[in-house]
């Protein structure tokens, strides 16, 4: 085996050029996959990162109430004691956050449209301001500051909302300006509040076209709702890959403790309107969700970029392994002599299979973890760079900023994969070698 | 002449809406729910109500929208039905209030679907109450203000806060009475917060002879709502052809609102 091995080797360093080529091709397409799975994987991180700061818990314990068959309240009634159990029956408890969530008309002097504040209490929410981040004032207001005006920490204020840039530039306000929200109580009589903005944030794609945030005091006067009611329990986990089991857990353990538990049907909460108040029942519901239920709308994304990347890579690897093979041809009718004489000496058919398929292989790891390493740093080097790609691209990737992730799993899959590849496409250049008949080799040569 | 006129209606509106007090010889409770009731009655029919509605939108940032409508009300059974003719992409459009509870159907998509009884119809800033036979007395609880002049108007300013159970879009009402004809000249209503949200003018109003009742019917020949939050958004509601003869049984169906796309 070794013998192979080194006949092999010998073989790619004899013909320089052509390994030289070969390991070009493959290097570039492993990058070029490395590069679109670190997008990928990149994205997938920003979503889990953003969609738990910004709108969902690992896991959700949220509820409907319906005082009328009509209605459809994202409340939930009984909070302490569905926080307790919670506490008392979440494996991996990291912590939890309580959040109201309401569906308002945002309307400033001159514009108005429909957001879904949620309220929160900012001391609790250290997720969220780890996430945030000031914009400069020059990104929303005409003639602004290029420096961050504002604090987070005011929304501890009564009244106070945080706005993303691009809802600050559309309704026209900024930091000290207030914004009137408006929305039908649970009685359906018209409310309203005015809140005044403390912080502005970066933009964060899609989510912060309708997201923003207030205390939780200012959804419970806009509701007219109780103080010990709330819309959800954010529940995060030490580990969010167990969030399904947990789901799965809490579920038993509050539909034993007496409380109605909803189907689950993995959708963000505002996608469920229509549907309870369609349904023909009154009081309260309790609705757990995971993360990634709450980001269904978002998924095509994700889905998107995995199968731009799986069709990329499937015509390249085509490419690639005809390539293989055509070279791989070439080179058995160019080393008839060569296979003739080992073959001459003793050299058994299935060891010269091995041969061909072995040379394959080695050009194929090698160029794959060259191409691997240099998709890796491409990668990284992008994302260092913090490119800004434009407003529709930056709202789809949740990001004001190219982010590429990659992770070693990726690289292995990938080196794994494309000597594979290579070693496949080896095989039938090298039954056509194996099977050449020594003499008729030797002959043919000379 | 067209200036003419709208300069002419502005003025009119302005004095209507620069309330100034008058002597205040406050009324008593039962004479200020009294004057609910007068209000409520004069306009009540008891019988059908079939009326041609031009509705017209002015919202900041958008077109304006002008839609034709056809409005039929059986007061004795609390139904309202809407059908909206024109413009051609609205045509066949419609609402349904049954029992209580408001649908919309859209002909494009065959769907009924339940809308809140505060809905703002065809994305204007008006509601169902707005076509809706007046329940002043029924849904509010009275607090007399004091005598006031609206223009050249002397007027009951009366201030309103919905019962609990009333089924209103906004909880708190200011109304400006006409003292000589009982009618409503000016309503604003506020949130719970008691933000000012929409001030309502009815400048013209008119009446008509009702067989089923026995008496005259009053109703607005023109109703304009601005919007308090949107400044600039404003919707005027003109009534025409008021028609108060027995309408077909079947009308207030949603077979019969579907059967005018087929």
């Amino acid at each position: 085996m070794r013998a192979i091995f080194r006949i092999a080797l010998h073989n790619l360093l004899q013909a320089r050029l052509r390994t030289a080529l070969l390991t070009l091709v493959l290097a570039g397409v492993t990058a070029i996959l490395i590069v679109m799975g670190a997008l990928s994987h990149g994205f997938s991180d920003t979503l889990r990162t953003n969609a738990t700061a910004l709108q969902s818990g690992h896991v959700n314990v949220a509820g409907w109430y319906k005082s009328k068959p009509t209605d459809a309240w994202p409340l939930i009634n009984d909070v302490d004691e569905l926080e307790r159990i919670a506490r008392e029956n979440t494996p991996g408890l990291d912590y939890i956050v309580r959040r109201d969530r309401a569906w308002a008309k945002a309307i400033s002097r001159d514009h108005s449209f429909f957001v879904s504040p949620s309220g929160i209490d900012i001391a609790t929410e250290q997720r969220l301001k780890d996430i945030l981040q000031l914009a400069p004032e020059s990104a929303y207001k005409d003639g602004g500051r290029p420096e961050p005006v504002g604090d987070f920490e005011r929304l501890s204020e009564p009244h106070s909302v945080i706005v993303f840039a691009s809802q600050a530039k559309r309704l026209g306000v900024a930091v000290g300006d207030y914004i009137t929200l408006t929305a039908p109580t649970g009685s359906g009589r018209t409310n309203s509040i005015d809140v005044t903005v403390i912080a502005v944030a970066k933009d964060m794609g899609i989510m912060s076209n309708w997201g923003m945030f207030v205390p939780s005091d200012a959804i419970h006067e806009l509701y007219e709702s109780a103080d010990d009611t709330s819309s959800v329990l954010m529940i995060y986990l030490d580990d969010p890959d167990e969030a399904e089991d947990v789901m799965g857990h809490l579920r038993e353990v509050y539909a034993a403790a007496g409380f109605t538990v909803m189907d689950h049907q993995p959708a963000p909460f505002f996608f469920k309107f229509e549907e309870v108040a369609g349904e023909d029942w009154t009081g309260q519901k309790l609705d757990l969700t995971v993360w990634n239920d709450e980001v269904t709308y978002i998924d095509f994304m994700s889905t998107a970029l995995d199968s731009i990347t799986a069709i990329v890579i499937i015509i390249l690897m085509g490419i690639i392994a005809i390539g293989i093979m055509n070279t791989m041809l070439m080179s058995v009718r160019r080393r008839t002599a060569e296979i003739g004489t080992v073959r001459a000496i003793g050299m058994t058919r299935s060891k010269v299979l091995a041969m061909f398929v072995t040379e394959a292989l080695l050009l194929g790891f090698f160029a794959s973890l060259l191409g691997a390493l240099l998709g890796a740093l491409i990668a990284n080097g992008i994302d260092a760079a913090q490119i800004q790609p434009p407003p529709m691209v930056s709202m789809l990737l949740l990001s004001d900023t190219l982010h590429l992730s990659v992770d070693a799993a990726q690289i292995i899959r990938a080196v794994i994969v494309f000597t594979l590849v290579t070693g496949l496409a080896a095989i039938s250049p090298a039954i056509r070698a194996a099977r050449l008949e020594p003499v008729t080799a030797i002959h043919h040569t000379s | 002449m067209r200036a003419l006129v709208t300069t002419a209606c502005l003025l009119a509106l302005t004095a209507l809406a620069a309330p100034t007090t008058a002597s205040a010889a406050p009324l008593t409770p039962e004479q200020t729910h009294q004057v609910l009731v007068h209000i409520d009655d004069m306009q009540r029919n008891g019988g059908d109500y079939k009326a041609l509605i031009f509705l017209e939108s002015k919202q900041r940032d958008k077109e304006d929208l002008v839609y034709q409508l056809v409005a039929y009300r059986r007061d004795a059974d609390d139904k309202l039905m809407m059908l909206f003719l024109k413009p051609k992409t609205e045509a066949g459009k419609g609402y349904l209030r049954i029992d209580k509870n408001l649908f919309m159907y859209d002909p494009t998509t065959g769907k009924w679907d339940r809308r809140t009884e505060r809905e703002r119809i065809a994305g204007t800033d008006s509601n169902r109450a707005d076509y809706d036979e007046s329940r002043l007395a029924e849904e509010f609880e009275p607090t007399y203000v004091g005598e006031e002049k609206l223009g050249k108007y002397a007027v009951h300013h009366i201030t309103m806060k919905a019962k609990r159970d009333a089924d209103v879009a906004y909880p708190i009402m200011d109304i400006w009475v006409d003292q000589a004809t009982g009618n409503l000249l000016k309503q604003q209503e506020r949130a719970a917060s008691k933000k000012l949200m929409r001030t309502t003018y009815y400048p013209k109003w008119d009446k008509l002879w009702s067989p089923s009742k026995g008496a005259d019917v009053y109703f607005p020949r023109e109703i304009r709502i601005y919007d308090e939050v949107e400044k600039g958004n404003r919707t005027v509601i003109a009534i025409q052809e008021v028609d108060l003869s027995s309408l077909p049984l079947n009308i207030f169906t949603k077979a019969w609102l579907e059967s005018k796309t087929r």
